[in-house]
């Protein structure tokens, strides 16, 4: 059998999206192609995450071919603990999308799939350039899929999200270089693999300069306060599936990007301006959750209250400590299950009603009981009720807090109470009090879509009650991290002794 | 020392597992031809009634046990680990565990055997008998769970539960309110127990995260983290079991089902907070500060609660006010740690509380969802069982000596004045006195006189034999329950607290004869007095009083919730606004709009240069040709 | 000697200009255009006299051929405008402007 399947899961949805823009073939065939190909990829994607071990945390599916040997840019690819799970998501989340919508023109599915090759890419490339391609990769699709088919006041969101990330990427463009030419300068060769640059000593006013343009373009993605402002527009006028992708896993790649990238490179940096970082976290959290109940369009509601969890899922990271770590990569696909779901149910009444308005809704819990209980556990996950996946992330990111700042941590507590405000008022507003006559004729959700949705119900379910055997293939890579990180921490630390001894020694002089 | 039983995890998976089938059942079925009400009713049974024939062999299995070794557990699976936290899905049945196991299956399932009665006829009976069991499940987990966390797991659950039973008519926009806020003050108080767990981990958890670990490593935990530790928990506490300021959603709650308001008042939820509290006896009774904080709190509560319930009308808010109230003393309780006095004040109020809902309900299914006590009257004729029931309940509530609430209410005052709280054992002995008097209004105004709406009296009958059954058991619970903990000084020997020692970290105060006897005449005479003015008042015909001035403000219940409203919820949405409406599109925005901006202004100041003429372009190029040649002769120094 | 036909060369060139940027009608200034890579190609030949190479002749030729061809094309494009407004005024065609 053959061996690379991180390969064929990129390529063959990429080259399966050129193929239906280029040939004839109609839209029932593209979305044919598009649910076949996905599915080729969930399988691949399962056999990769079920044979995936995790125990040394370090890189397996390992794929390397050199490209540019004088620059040392190489095609590599490889997955461990941290980039597991995203991957997981990126591969297995996509046929939901294609099973439930059907009403686009061909091209759409064409995007769909190379976007979804291209995240892939993102996700398992181990080389900073390789990665720098696809994640721009990534971006293009998006551009159509919002500026094609998206809503009615789509052309200004599509500027915002593209000039938007375009313009992260470029800094951290300019970022890859300066660490090609940092390699080259502290070891005589040049290399943009990660496992070389894990090991570069950076310090100095260029280095942080690097350091922020990485982060600018993951904070962009994620997105963190204030960076977050394209992420309502864009969510609300982009077609459903792409919100789906987008929220489901596109932001959760910055999240991973800042994990792979930023804190082992620049990990000096990282250390100093962590507190910064989290705050911008805490706030967006906050920021966005209450700005989540003043919606009156529920896929706006529904996109903040995503930027809402992103800031907390970002949080876990800058504590740096193993369970917030371990939370936050666990927080990644928890949330990507709930919030997807939640995206996709919307979606449903979206194109059956022909309306977002939540006053235009009311009572559907007794006309559609089926549809009402997919909501509800969605819904419960994502405030992180105990019992489904989105407690583990939440419980572990806070616990993590504690240490890192309590304050921090209090204020991120009350993500508990801010989520649950919001849903349940957008639960109330849709599924109970009287129902509408407008929607009298809403029927529950068909065989087929009950099908689709219901394992990622069952997965929500599953992965709150028994999450260990995924929290056992993240935790040796997020050990790995941590390991980086101490020893910045307690370099700092030493640093900072001598200095203070020295200014003691001034004032005992005066 | 502890012993691994197996079958300890299915006492919560039975009803979880009744939950999930007749959910399924329910939402297969509810389109088309439902299932019958019979069928729901002996499935939603069953779960409840196994595990309770369960709890009682935990209990005969612990009882076989010395004391000092009663600790039954079973570490189901490794729920999480990372790094030094290693949290399993575990269960611990110890002394205190299995005390609260068996009441709360033992009413719980009376409730769910009253409730085929309640709801026949409801459209969503299915749905109700899936929640009830959820109910039961989560808080047969919150007892059971061998750690915090996995307390947590049915503490969120009760909470959950909660909700969905209160907004269970969800039809009415009121209904779904009193739900939505049932849950977010809930989680208000959730936040402050996950942040308790997160210092107790980081204090004393790296070396096992559950309740035998912790209390093992219990003096490791210095001063302030404790009393940190503590007051958050009890933060948690006050969420849930309605404590000042957190018992505003207790009331409203009222909007569900009666059958649901006697589950969450009587025999689950909002135990849970003195269940916790008692849990976690190990490290409250190192820092008697946080207990202080604690006993406070619980008797300005107790004080509070009955204040409301002297000037309530609706039968079921009565019965709300005297719950808070009641919580009010286990915590007084709890917090001069008299951990067991306050668990067995739990056990026995889950008896009397429960009947005394139920009795409610069966006057309010008699009277056609009529909940006013001013528009009933005499019903003791049309209702006798009712009545009498609802008499005994009344009496054990009120603190008449023999009844179980007089004895173990009792206990807690006597503690506080023992352990030297003289001003909350005032207060208490004052609140015996008010509970008195608003039990016996409600029973006087429903009961006695005349009816004061004759059609609804003509139309009134007796519930049906489903719903009297529990009653009557109930009612022998409430007069023989105290019987379990009868202090030494009635010739007793004090059995539950006996029984609980193994689980808790308590000293029992020694001292003398005089101070109990003192304890108990206050007692006594407050309940006299309480009801001898009820007497006077209420058995004569009265109608509902206007109230004036300070009773006014007392109907009104301080304007509490007003108050919140004003000074939370409304700048809360406010602020919502403002940031979607202001602070994003202007503020937050601006910068992204202003780089925009100044695109499109570069962009009209070279407009002016495009002038379109063709000539105008060669004069630009010979301009440019001509600097360029210029430099070029420059630099080649011609 | 030479020195006289770069001066000739340099004030056709500037005469060349001048027609361009001023006159209005597209015949005269493409006319202007002409004049100013013959002028160009006066350069050319004196410069090549002045230093006994043929290179010079050689770019000469070179630009005469490219001229044929342009004039050609540039014809053909003003006989389709003539057709297009009926009018050669230059400062009707302005559809570049800002």
């Amino acid at each position: 059998m053959f061996e690379n399947f991180l390969s064929i899961m990129i390529f063959v949805p990429i080259i399966a999206g050129l193929a239906i823009f280029v040939l004839p073939f109609s839209k029932e065939a593209a979305r044919i192609i598009g649910l076949a190909v996905s599915v080729i990829v969930v399988l691949l994607g399962l056999k990769v995450f079920l044979s995936f071990s995790g125990a040394s945390g370090a890189f397996e599916f390992v794929e390397h071919i050199p490209i540019n040997e004088s620059l040392g840019i190489s095609y590599s690819l490889g997955v461990d603990g941290i980039s597991i799970l995203v991957l997981a998501a990126a591969a297995t989340l996509f046929p939901m999308v294609y099973l439930l919508f059907q009403t686009k023109q061909k091209g759409y599915y064409a995007n769909l799939l190379i976007v979804q090759g291209a995240m892939i890419g993102a996700v398992a490339a181990t080389d900073m350039v390789l990665f720098y391609v696809f994640w721009e990769a990534m971006l293009l699709p998006v551009f159509f899929m919002i500026g094609l088919y998206g809503g009615p006041n789509r052309l200004p969101a599509t500027i915002k999200i593209t000039i938007y990330t375009i313009a992260g990427s470029l800094l951290m463009l300019a970022s890859i270089v300066y660490l090609g030419i940092a390699h080259q300068a502290q070891s005589g060769e040049w290399s943009f693999a990660m496992t070389n640059l894990v090991g570069l000593s950076l310090s100095g006013a260029t280095a942080t300069l690097a350091f922020v343009g990485f982060m600018i373009a993951f904070a962009i993605k994620i997105p963190l306060f204030p960076f977050h402002t394209w992420l309502p527009d864009a969510y609300t006028e982009a077609p459903t599936a792409t919100t789906f992708v987008l929220s489901a896993v596109m932001a959760k790649i910055g999240v991973y990007g800042v994990i792979r990238f930023v804190v082992p490179v620049f990990d000096e940096s990282f250390a100093r301006y962590a507190l910064i970082l989290a705050c911008s976290g805490v706030i967006g959290m906050m920021y966005c959750g209450i700005a989540a109940l003043a919606q009156k369009d529920f896929k706006r509601m529904l996109a903040f209250s995503s930027a809402s969890h992103m800031g907390i899922i970002a949080l876990g990271i800058f504590c740096m400590n193993i369970q917030a770590l371990t939370g936050t990569l666990y927080q990644i696909v928890a949330h990507a299950t709930s919030t997807g779901v939640l995206f996709l149910l919307l979606g449903i009444i979206e194109e059956r009603t022909a309306t977002r308005n939540i006053d235009d809704f009311g009572g559907l819990a007794a006309r559609a009981p089926i549809f009402a209980f997919f909501f509800a556990v969605a819904m419960l996950a994502s405030v992180g009720l105990p019992g489904t996946s989105g407690f583990i992330g939440e419980f572990l990111i806070i616990l993590g807090a504690v240490k890192f700042n309590p304050l921090i941590a209090v204020l991120a507590g009350t993500t508990l109470i801010i989520g649950v405000c919001y849903m349940l008022w957008l639960f109330q507003r849709i599924f109970f009090e009287k129902p509408n006559s407008k929607l009298a004729g809403f029927g529950d959700l068909s065989a087929i879509e009950i099908l689709t949705i219901l394992p990622i119900v069952i997965l929500i379910v599953v992965m709150g009650i028994y999450p260990q055997p995924f929290l056992a293939k993240i935790e040796p890579s997020a050990q790995r991290q941590m390991a980086i990180i101490e020893k910045v921490q307690h370099v700092a630390e030493y640093r900072l002794e001598p200095q203070k001894s020295g200014q003691e020694l001034k004032t005992g002089d005066r | 020392m502890t012993h691994t039983v197996t079958y300890l995890g299915f006492i919560p998976l039975l009803p979880l597992a009744g939950a999930l089938l007749i959910g399924l059942i329910y939402v297969v079925t509810c389109q088309g031809k439902q299932i019958s009400e019979r069928l729901y009713g002996i499935l939603g049974c069953v779960g409840p009634v196994l595990s309770f024939f369960m709890a009682v062999k935990v209990f005969f299995a612990l009882l076989s046990l010395p004391a000092e070794q009663r600790f039954l557990s079973h570490k189901a699976f490794t729920w999480f680990a990372v790094g030094d936290l290693d949290v399993s899905m575990g269960f611990l049945a110890d002394p205190l565990s299995s005390l609260m196991l068996l009441f709360v299956t033992f009413v719980g399932s009376l409730i769910h055997i009253y409730s085929i009665g309640y709801m026949a006829g409801d459209q969503k009976f299915g749905k109700f008998f899936a929640y009830l069991n959820l109910f039961l499940g989560s808080m047969l987990i919150l007892v059971l769970g061998d750690g915090p966390v996995v307390m947590f797991v049915g503490w969120e659950g009760v909470g959950l539960c909660s909700y969905l039973l209160i907004s269970f008519w969800s039809e009415d926009t009121d209904n779904v309110v009193a739900g939505n806020k049932a849950f977010i003050v809930n989680r208000i108080g959730d936040l402050g127990f996950v942040l308790g767990m997160a210092f107790l981990f980081w204090g004393i958890g790296a070396d096992g995260f559950d309740y035998l670990s912790l209390k093992a490593n219990a003096h490791n935990l210095t001063a302030p983290v404790g009393v940190l530790v503590c007051l958050l928990l009890f933060v948690g506490a006050t969420g849930k079991s309605a404590q000042i300021p957190l018992y505003v959603w207790l009331p409203d709650a009222m909007a569900g089902p009666t059958p649901v308001s006697a589950l969450i008042h009587a025999a689950t939820m909002v135990t849970a907070g003195v269940y916790m509290v008692a849990r976690f006896s190990f490290i409250y009774a190192h820092v008697p500060a946080a207990g202080e904080v604690v006993a406070w709190i619980g008797i300005l509560t107790a004080l509070l609660a009955a204040i409301f319930g002297m000037f309530q009308s609706d039968i079921k808010k009565i019965l709300a006010y005297s719950t808070v109230s009641q919580l009010g003393y286990m915590f007084a309780g709890v917090g001069v740690a008299a951990y067991s006095a306050g668990i067995f004040h739990v056990f026995t109020h889950a008896f009397f509380k429960a009947l005394l809902f139920l009795g409610a309900g069966s006057v309010i299914i008699a009277l056609h969802h009529q909940q006013d006590i001013w528009k009933m009257g005499g019903l003791r004729s049309k209702l006798p069982v009712t009545y009498w029931t609802m008499l005994i309940g009344g009496l054990a509530l009120a603190g008449c000596p023999p009844f179980a609430g007089f004895i173990s209410k009792d206990e807690i005052l006597y503690s506080a004045l023992a352990n030297g709280h003289v001003g909350i054992w005032l207060i208490g002995v004052l609140v015996a006195g008010i509970t008195a008097y608003y039990t016996f209004r409600m029973i006087f105004v429903v009961f006695h006189g005349s009816p004061r709406d004759q059609e609804a009296y003509d139309h009134a009958h007796e519930s049906p034999r489903v719903m009297l059954i529990p009653l009557l058991i109930l009612a022998a619970g409430s007069m023989f329950a105290g019987y379990a903990n009868i202090p030494a000084i009635f010739g007793g020997h004090q059995r539950v607290s006996h029984w609980l020692a193994p689980s808790l970290v308590e000293h029992h105060p020694h001292s003398g004869v005089g101070l109990e006897i003192l304890a108990i005449a206050a007692s006594i005479l407050a309940f006299v007095i309480g009801i001898s003015i009820a007497y006077r008042k209420f058995t004569v015909q009265v109608d509902e009083p206007d109230y004036s001035g300070i009773k006014k403000f007392a109907y009104h219940k301080f304007y509490v919730d007003e108050l919140y409203h004003k000074v939370i919820v409304a700048p809360y949405q406010f602020v919502g606004k403002a940031i979607s409406r202001v602070i994003e599109p202007y503020v937050t925005d601006a910068p992204v709009q202003a780089s925009g901006w100044l695109y499109r202004m570069c962009g009209l100041a070279f407009k002016v240069v495009q002038v379109g003429y063709v000539r105008i372009y060669a004069v630009y190029m010979v301009i440019g040709v001509s600097i360029l040649s210029l430099l070029l002769s420059r630099s080649l120094n011609f | 000697m030479v020195s006289h036909y770069l001066f000739l060369s340099i004030i056709l060139f500037c005469l060349g200009i001048l027609g361009v940027v001023s006159r209005r009608n597209v015949f005269i200034v493409f006319m202007s255009i002409e004049l100013m890579l013959n002028a160009a190609n006066l350069g050319f030949v004196s410069l090549s006299r002045l230093h006994v190479n043929m290179d010079g002749h050689v770019l000469a030729l070179m630009v005469m051929a490219v001229a044929a061809a342009e004039a050609a094309l540039a014809l053909a494009v003003i006989i389709l405008l003539h057709k297009h407004k009926g009018n050669l005024d230059t400062n009707i065609f302005s559809l570049l402007k800002g």
